[in-house]
């Protein structure tokens, strides 16, 4: 990681979401290199909030999570469930006084479903003057440190 | 199960402050069926303290680590190895795993980062009830299947009272009158005229005997 | 016979009884006590002294009995098992007989959140019936729960709430006729409003020849407006009042309105007196006590005879 400014997101997505397959990944990762990193699940039901927070705990000043359209979730209540776990994971950074907007939730949309890199270009300008987490940092040690802390605690 | 609920993190951190460097140590039993203390939530509430320590610029080290069941000796005496490690054990087992940790750790401070709240079923996802006080003498075939002493918010034996109208409780508009509910299980069964006889008091003793009850059983001893 | 039990008295005479209710204030203030009692007197043929009611703390019901005793009263001593187990309530009970009050009422009481300590814990270890059962073998057999024998058995007249609005309706009679087994001589109703049902429970209540083998008072509380009818219809529970009682206060203006509620409460007592099996009535008069004067007077219930 370069010592540049720009706010690094880990952007969960629902792969069944529209047009979000390998080639709109590629672009992505082209335009962003590291400041975006991308985690395809196959539901957003799936999600599991830890991986909002280890992401943020590790390595990104943002996570979000993109889910198919309200009620067209191919797992049913998928993208439901999704929204009520994130909702629960931003109390709990803000109650140790991290900007709630660190992590987010789109929903695509019904009518005019956009793809995964429309997507990711909005939230990409909408972090554009998100400060530097203060969880990561001034340094690329911090960072480091921190996923070093974690692999030690899973082998306790 | 036992159920429990995660403190406020603010509280939490409030515990934890003096501790540089802390075992966060979840339950694999009743508290991860209730989402309170698993190995899921334990993982976010470990990552969430690291972050709010590092925010502070606090140098401590935070680790977690679920056993299997932490009011069981057995699965306790998993920490042995890595235990001195830690200046305090910050646990998210109900009170009985709090308690059996700090029993087999008795050097090291133990916090607690659950509320145990009760005896309760998983009623779907997301919901549990209360459903039993552990009264030490089962009445449940007498009256349905339902227990009036920890359903009926005013312990009845003889109920229900005179506020119990359709079906609600009058105490809680949230909660059914579980004499209500008693009521139609033994008419179910044509068993309602039971519910003629006065029902003498309980017997508290079972519960509240002289100080914590014991459970001895020679056949399963060693 | 329980010796000076005007209420009892009264009861076995065959005569219409009426008793009214006296909240004790919140505060050790015995004149607030004597000044109800004043208003009460000889209006009445015995007064129930509430027990925290609401689980609002006030001074307790079994001193302020005693000063409705040394004013003259015939007190009904009101005891929830919320705030007492089954030692503490043994023990009141004792008490209460040797302070010379002759009749008691055992509730379950409203529950300890309600109130002004909702952080308290419930006691509940005995509930209602089981207490009535109670007091009823200390009375009778001379010994308390687990039959150790007492140097001398308090002398009561007992009594028990039923609420004949409640559900499940059919339940209603099966649980009066449990407080009569378990030793109730008395019953002190709910405030009725809906005399329809009422009825009706009362013929279920004749058809179990319940009525031959207790002293049935119906309840009834003047409306002081429109606004205190819909709040007990929406918020107190077990509270049944009919759109017609409600329409009829909010048809009068409302200076008007207290004076109907008065009429209303009259022509209910006028009612009751005629159902077979209505041994009196009790006056709920909440912080009105001075009604209660007036609402006995127009329903041709006094002078109350003396004893
Ligand atoms: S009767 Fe006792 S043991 Fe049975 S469910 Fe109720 S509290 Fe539990
Ligand atoms: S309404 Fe039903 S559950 Fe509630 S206190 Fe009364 S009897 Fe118990």
């Amino acid at each position: 990681m370069t010592s540049d400014k720009k706010p690094v997101l880990a952007l969960f997505y629902c792969q069944n979401t529209h047009a979000s397959g390998e080639d709109e990944r590629q672009a992505l990762e082209q335009k962003y290199g590291d400041s975006l990193k991308l985690f395809p699940i196959p539901c957003s039901g799936r999600l599991e909030p830890l991986h909002l927070l280890k992401a943020l705990e590790d390595f990104a000043d943002a996570g979000y999570v993109i889910t198919c359209p309200e009620g067209a979730c191919r797992y049913f209540e998928g993208n439901l469930r999704a929204k009520k776990r994130v909702e629960r994971t931003r109390e709990m950074i803000k109650s140790i006084g991290l900007e709630e907007e660190r992590i987010g939730f789109l929903i695509n949309s019904k009518e005019g479903p956009k793809p995964l890199t429309d997507l990711a270009d909005e939230i990409m300008d909408r972090l554009a003057n998100l400060p530097p987490s203060p969880v990561l940092g001034p340094s690329v040690q911090g960072r480091a440190t921190g996923s070093r802390q974690r692999s030690k605690g899973d082998k306790v | 199960m036992i159920t429990a609920e995660q403190k406020p993190i603010e509280e939490i951190r409030e515990m934890i402050a003096p501790y540089k460097r802390i075992l966060v140590a979840g339950c694999g039993s009743c508290v991860a069926e209730c989402a309170a203390g698993g190995e899921k939530e334990t993982g976010m509430l470990a990552s969430t303290l690291r972050m709010a320590a590092k925010m502070d610029g606090k140098d401590v080290v935070i680790q977690e680590k679920t056993l299997d069941r932490q009011c069981v000796n057995e699965f306790v005496i998993q920490l042995d190895e890595s235990i001195d490690q830690y200046d305090a054990v910050l646990s998210l087992g109900c009170g009985a795993g709090v308690q059996a940790v700090a029993e087999m750790y008795p050097e090291i401070p133990i916090i607690p980062a659950l509320d145990t709240e009760f005896l309760g079923e998983t009623m779907s996802q997301g919901l549990w009830i209360e459903n039993c006080l552990g009264c030490g003498d089962c009445m449940l075939h007498y009256f349905g299947g339902v227990c009036p002493l920890a359903r009926c918010s005013k312990q009845l034996l003889n109920g229900p009272c005179g506020g119990s109208m359709d079906g609600i409780c009058e105490v809680n508009p949230e909660v059914p009158c579980a004499w209500q509910t008693i009521i139609e299980r033994l008419e179910n069964f044509k068993a309602l005229e039971r519910l003629e006889e006065v029902y003498p008091p309980k017997d508290w003793s079972k519960k509240q005997g002289r100080g914590p009850r014991k459970i001895i059983r020679e056949d399963q001893q060693r | 016979m329980i010796e000076n039990n005007k209420l009892e008295q009264r009861l076995k005479e065959g005569a219409f009884a009426v008793t009214a209710e006296c909240g004790p204030p919140k505060g050790a203030d015995p004149e607030a006590v004597m000044k109800k009692a004043e208003m009460l007197k000889g209006k009445v043929d015995a007064v129930n002294v509430t027990d925290n009611q609401t689980a609002i703390v006030r001074l307790s019901s079994l001193a302020a009995c005693s000063l409705l005793k040394s004013a003259g009263l015939d007190p009904v001593l009101q005891v929830v098992v919320r705030d007492r187990n089954r030692i503490a309530l043994q023990s009141d009970i004792l008490g209460a007989a040797a302070l010379g009050i002759r009749n008691v009422l055992c509730l379950s009481g409203d529950h300890q959140g309600f109130g002004n300590q909702p952080e308290a814990a419930g006691v509940f270890d005995l509930d209602s019936i089981q207490f009535i059962q109670v007091v009823k073998t200390m009375r009778d057999e001379g010994t308390i729960l687990g039959g150790e024998p007492l140097s001398k058995s308090p002398d009561l007249f007992i009594g028990a709430a039923a609420n004949p609005f409640a559900d499940p309706l059919s339940f209603r009679v099966v649980r009066l006729a449990k407080k009569i087994r378990a030793g109730a001589d008395f019953i002190q109703t709910q405030c009725i409003y809906n005399l329809d049902r009422f009825e009706k429970w009362m013929e279920m209540a004749r058809d179990r020849g319940l009525t031959e083998k207790v002293f049935i008072l119906g309840g009834v509380t003047p409306l002081k407006s429109v606004g205190m009818a819909k709040y007990m219809r929406n918020k107190v529970a077990g509270m049944d009042i009919p759109d017609a009682v409600i329409d009829r206060m909010e048809k009068v203006p409302k200076e008007k309105q207290r004076e109907e509620g008065i009429n209303i409460c009259v022509e209910t007592i006028q009612r009751l007196k005629e159902i077979e099996g209505v041994h009196g009535v009790h006056v709920m008069a909440i912080e009105w006590e001075e009604a209660v004067g007036e609402i006995v007077e127009k329903a041709g219930l006094l002078p109350r005879p003396r004893s």
